[in-house]
């Protein structure tokens, strides 16, 4: 039996053990380490279950001796008159021996853990011509991710924000860039964890088995909204990704006012009032099928109000926007912030935090600091007001970006028709 | 000529001289009121402010974990914003770690160790002052920031560059609070230096005589080992936090990505300090519970020698794997396995102390009184924090563990489990030696369960919070990850934990006013610090130098009985042909010196920088001052009880 197999098999044991746990909830969360969908995660759980069984056999060893050498020896009200225990020093015989069994456990431990740290540090050899590879940037607080294959013609390559998507069934190299301080790229279900280095070069590699959704997070501490930076990573079949690349080499789309078109009700929503600071930004309905929500979102709302999206792309300009983020095919051009060429085709909005929905990204444009504090669209970026500027005294205090609730609104609406 | 080399020496150098001296240089002698303790350098008052100041610190620690068990109890939680609940974990870290684990280790190093050596005092009485009140100066700057608008520090105790970098972390013109950070770090490093030095030199130099280095305690072979590890680790946290003192206030490029800086050079600084300062943490810990383990089951401690040479061990190894807490930083495959593997390695000889204390347990008489309680649980808990320290020692593994609630559990397992009950169990321990009252028993096991169970019940659920993809150091969680049961649990398991505490601090401080009385040696103790001739021991210790024979000297002692007095009788009439039991003098020095660091840190971590060098020629004029004093010291005469003649003795 290969150890690979016994390794498996303990594992699986494992599992039915600790199955109460897993009926519960509590190791079958979104970002579960039990829950590997991909190789890397897999040959790190292995090893994990490999320390859990020598460390558990070891366990019941000491704890075992240790139990009973208390209770056996407990003194008793009997014993006030017995003689003093024997003033033993101990046996070096006793001690070698155990020292000697200690190293026998650990070398358990430690010849998959070389094997897999080999193994989990890069694309293996033989799939290394396979792999798709794509830089993945942390920035305070929010994920960019460009995929240096995918050239656009005069723009360079094809980058996105907060959701990673790539091919499933196939490596994928990831590099990992940072612009400011250090971020660390996790997603549990697919890897562990390596961080994003400023000056240093680091890279992770993963496969997704099969095509689906998957929660990820930064996971080290970034500054004040560390808490809030997450991404999501969408796997898909091959053929769905290179049409999604495709999709997404185009420009914005451009919605085209048809004087016809009736007024639809259905832009309507109303925005919530006065949201309380980190208002929860999920519901149990995306989460029940969270890539039938994203292929959802691929297409164009139903009962789009195509004039209020015009309107929409005015206020971007005019509330400059632009400067910032990107609408590749329109007007923006700025890189501080994520480029929303396709904005409206993803699922979540504020990097990773909030359900893409009319009312989330409303509020996330009214009130963003009360979603993300502390976050450069309000406090400014390399120099650059934001919301708010600079008192005299240096202090985020003055207000200079106002966005009116209907001009919410239509920001709303052509942020959601950028597909 | 023996005689008249006698009375030269009496005459010449101990007889009273005149005050030729100006004021400032004469020696305070108050021995009770504030003054007393303020100029105090009486190794025993100054662990007992060691002590006080280390518990109420803990007390603030805690406080702020109550408050961020509060923030997470639910998911999407507005108790605390993310800006407090970033200052109150960075906080709380670095609150524990040096304003409460490290001096209350201190406090037991300064009481314990000079009696557990048979000695008057520690090497350098003034320093060892010197070292608390600087502590102090070193606490006061790292909390400061609470009652400033910038609020404390905020960039997490390991203060990962380029974090900490001005771009980063000054949020507004004024805000100081990572200078803060910096300075306060800084100064609490010179103290334990400072410290260190003191205890090593006392160790090395001032063992009593037949005290042979292998018949030392195994708590004051901890000292000794800790002591090391503090003078070899700091110094590289040192260079870092003036590396990036420079880059903030001078704008250097050390961390500064912009001009070419490493952030990585600094974690690489960092740890190889801040492994070290784990054994630093542990390794007292596991010295009071090889005290307390031998005396309550009635036989010495199992494998002596391994213990001792186990510690050492790990304080070797402890250099060699630092690395194992960047693991994710992208090292490359070798340095990875390698330190993989040292890190391993390092379970052996852990590993080996749980087995003595087992083998010390093994065919004893175990009295499970409370100090044994702690002493047993800290075993227990120790025991776990280590198998997880196995599992994320094996790098893929931690690739999902590092910086999850895996490893909150896992430290806190340790730490709380491992060093803070041993700590507990050393005060209960103690309690009757320091202060000649008992601890009642059923108070102290009441406390010693709520603490044990609020412990597990906060602590445990954790580990399953990490393996569920829930990392550390983050004020928010959405509700939809599976989170939420394991943290609600913990927050409850948190306030039964505080309640424990709570019972703990009301029971010692009842004690300490009301507690029964009780004679010396309430345990039937074995080592040194127990043949003090009263309890609480008076100023010198011990009325004659003991001499040491074995290696549990009290029990020695108590085993032979006459033998000892014979011995002491002797030795008694030849310490007072000598002059007398030779005492030091008390100081105003070392608390005016530490004065001048507290300002001109203060000045220079809000970049005022004349002010910064009034604070230096402050501290400098304390320094000169110091030297100048003279060495100080007095004789005391005993009668024939042991009482202390009321003559002061011949002070010069």
């Amino acid at each position: 039996m290969s150890f690979a197999t016994i390794s498996r098999r303990l594992a699986t044991a494992t599992a039915v053990a600790l199955l109460p746990l897993f009926t519960s909830g509590w190791l079958t969360g979104p970002q579960s380490t039990f829950e590997t969908k991909g190789p890397v995660a897999r040959s790190q759980l292995d090893v994990f279950y490999v320390t859990l069984w020598v460390t558990m056999i070891v366990f019941v060893l000491v704890a075992g001796v240790l139990a009973y050498a208390t209770l056996k020896y407990k003194a008793r009200k009997e014993d006030a008159e017995k003689p003093m225990p024997p003033q033993g020093h101990g046996n070096p015989f006793v001690e070698l021996g155990l020292i000697a069994l200690s190293i026998a456990a650990l070398v358990v431990i430690a010849v998959p853990t070389l094997r897999a740290i080999w193994y989990t540090y890069d694309v293996p050899e033989e799939q290394r011509a396979n792999a798709y590879e794509v830089t993945a940037h942390g920035l305070q607080w929010w994920f960019k991710f460009e995929y240096p294959a995918e050239q656009i013609d005069g723009t360079g390559a094809l980058v996105n924000a907060n959701e990673l998507v790539i091919p499933a069934g196939r490596p994928v190299r990831v590099n990992l860039r940072t612009a400011d301080v250090i971020h660390s790229f996790w997603v549990p279900k697919l890897a562990g964890k390596v961080d994003m280095m400023p000056n240093r070069g680091n890279h992770l590699w993963l496969q997704a088995d099969e095509p689906g959704y998957f929660w990820g997070q930064c996971a080290e501490f970034c500054g004040e909204s560390h808490a809030v930076m997450r991404f999501r990573v969408i796997a898909l079949a091959e053929p769905d990704f290179a049409a999604w690349v495709a999709k997404q080499k185009q420009p914005a789309r451009t919605v085209v006012a048809a004087p016809e078109q009736p007024k639809l009700v259905a832009a309507g929503y109303i925005p919530l009032v006065n949201p309380k600071r980190n208002a929860p930004g999920y519901t149990a309905e995306f989460d029940a099928d969270p890539m039938g929500h994203w292929i959802a979102k691929q297409e164009v709302d139903a009962g789009e109000d195509v004039a209020l999206a015009l309107r929409g792309r005015a206020v971007f300009k005019e509330k400059a926007c632009i400067t910032c983020h990107a609408v590749r095919g329109h007007d923006g051009l700025g890189v501080n912030g994520p480029d929303l060429t396709h904005f409206g085709s993803r699922t979540t909005v504020a990097a990773g935090l909030l359900e893409n929905s009319k009312v989330n990204l409303h509020r996330w444009i009214t009130e963003p600091n009360n979603v993300k504090p502390g976050n450069k669209m309000y406090m400014g970026v390399n120099g650059m007001a934001g919301y708010m500027t600079a008192d005299p005294k240096g202090d985020m205090t003055v207000a200079h970006i106002k966005v009116s609730d209907d001009e919410a609104r239509a920001l709303v609406e052509y942020l959601h028709s950028l597909k | 000529m023996e005689a008249a080399l006698k009375s030269a020496y009496t005459e010449k150098d101990h007889a009273p001289q005149p005050a030729v001296r100006p004021w400032f240089f004469t020696r305070p002698t108050a021995k009770t009121g504030i003054v007393s303790w303020l100029t105090t350098v009486d190794h025993k008052k100054i662990g007992l402010l060691y002590g006080m100041f280390s518990l109420f610190f803990f007390l603030v620690g805690g406080f702020e974990a109550l408050l961020i068990r509060v923030q997470l109890a639910v998911p999407n939680n507005t108790f605390l914003t993310h800006q407090l609940y970033n200052e109150m974990f960075t906080m709380h870290a670095t609150t524990m770690i040096f304003l409460a684990v490290m001096p209350l280790s201190a406090a037991f190093f300064n009481y314990l160790m000079p009696l557990q050596i048979g000695a008057r005092d520690v090497a350098f009485p003034r320093l060892n002052g010197f070292a608390f009140w600087v502590f102090l100066a070193g606490a006061i700057i790292l909390n400061v920031g609470w009652f400033t608008k910038a609020g404390a520090p905020d960039v997490g105790w390991f203060g990962y560059a380029p974090l900490t970098s001005n771009q980063f972390s000054t949020h507004f013109k004024g805000d100081v609070s990572t200078d803060l950070w910096v300075m306060g770090l800084q100064i609490l490093g010179v103290s334990s230096v400072i410290g260190s030095l003191n205890f090593i030199v006392t160790i090395i130099n001032m063992r009593a005589p037949g005290l042979t280095m292998m018949r030392l305690p195994v708590f004051t072979w901890m000292t000794l080992f800790t002591a090391f590890l503090i003078i070899l680790s700091f110094p590289a946290i040192t260079i870092a936090l003036v590396e990036l003192m420079m880059d903030r206030s001078f704008g250097t490029g050390f961390f500064e990505v912009s001009k070419g800086g490493l952030p990585i050079l600094w974690q690489h600084l960092f740890w190889i300090f801040g492994h070290p300062e784990v054994y630093i943490l542990i390794l007292p810990a596991m010295g009071i519970v090889s005290e307390i383990l031998p005396t309550f089951s009635r036989k010495p401690l199992f494998g002596y020698p391994i213990v001792v040479f186990s510690g050492a061990v790990i304080g070797f190894l402890g250099f060699g794997v630092w690395s194992h807490h960047m693991f994710t930083t992208g090292l490359g495959t070798m340095a990875t396995a390698a330190f993989s593997l040292a890190t391993m390695a390092i379970a052996v000889p852990t590993g080996v102390k749980i087995f003595n204390w087992i083998g010390t347990l093994w065919g004893g008489q175990i009295h499970t009184r409370t100090p044994m309680m702690f002493a047993l649980g800290f075993i227990w808990m120790f025991m776990m924090g280590g198998f997880s320290g196995v599992m994320h020692s094996a790098a893929p593994a931690d690739a999902q563990q590092q910086d999850s609630y895996f490893v909150v559990a896992h430290f806190h397992y340790v730490l709380i489990g491992g060093s803070i009950f041993a700590l507990l169990a050393g005060i209960h321990f103690y309690f009757p030696l320091v202060f000649g009252r008992m601890v009642s028993e059923f108070w102290g096991k009441l406390s010693f369960w709520v603490i044990f169970i609020g412990f597990n019940v906060t602590f445990f659920p954790m580990h399953f919070l990490g393996l569920n993809g829930m990392p550390r150091r983050t004020a928010v969680y959405d509700g939809n990850m599976g989170w939420n049961e394991g943290n609600l649990i913990a927050s409850i398991g948190a306030f039964i934990l505080g309640i424990g505490i709570f019972i703990y601090f009301v029971v010692i401080v009842y004690t300490y006013a009301k507690g029964k009385k009780i004679k010396r040696d309430p345990w039937d103790a074995r080592t040194l610090e127990w043949a003090v001739p009263s309890v609480p021991p008076p100023e010198h210790n011990f009325h004659v130098t003991p001499t040491v024979h074995a290696r549990d000297a009290f029990w020695y002692e108590k085993t032979h009985a006459k033998e000892i007095a014979e011995e002491n009788a002797l030795h008694a009439k030849e310490e007072e042909s000598h002059g007398g039991i030779h005492m030091p003098s008390q100081s105003w020095f070392p608390i005016l010196t530490a004065c001048g660091m507290l300002f001109g840190g203060l000045c220079f971590a809000h970049h005022f920088f004349p002010g910064a060098i009034v604070g230096g020629v402050l501290t400098f004029l304390g320094v000169i001052g110091w030297a100048f004093e003279g060495p100080g010291g007095y004789h005391l005469h005993l009668d024939k009880d042991g009482n202390v003649k009321p003559d002061h003795g011949d002070s010069h």
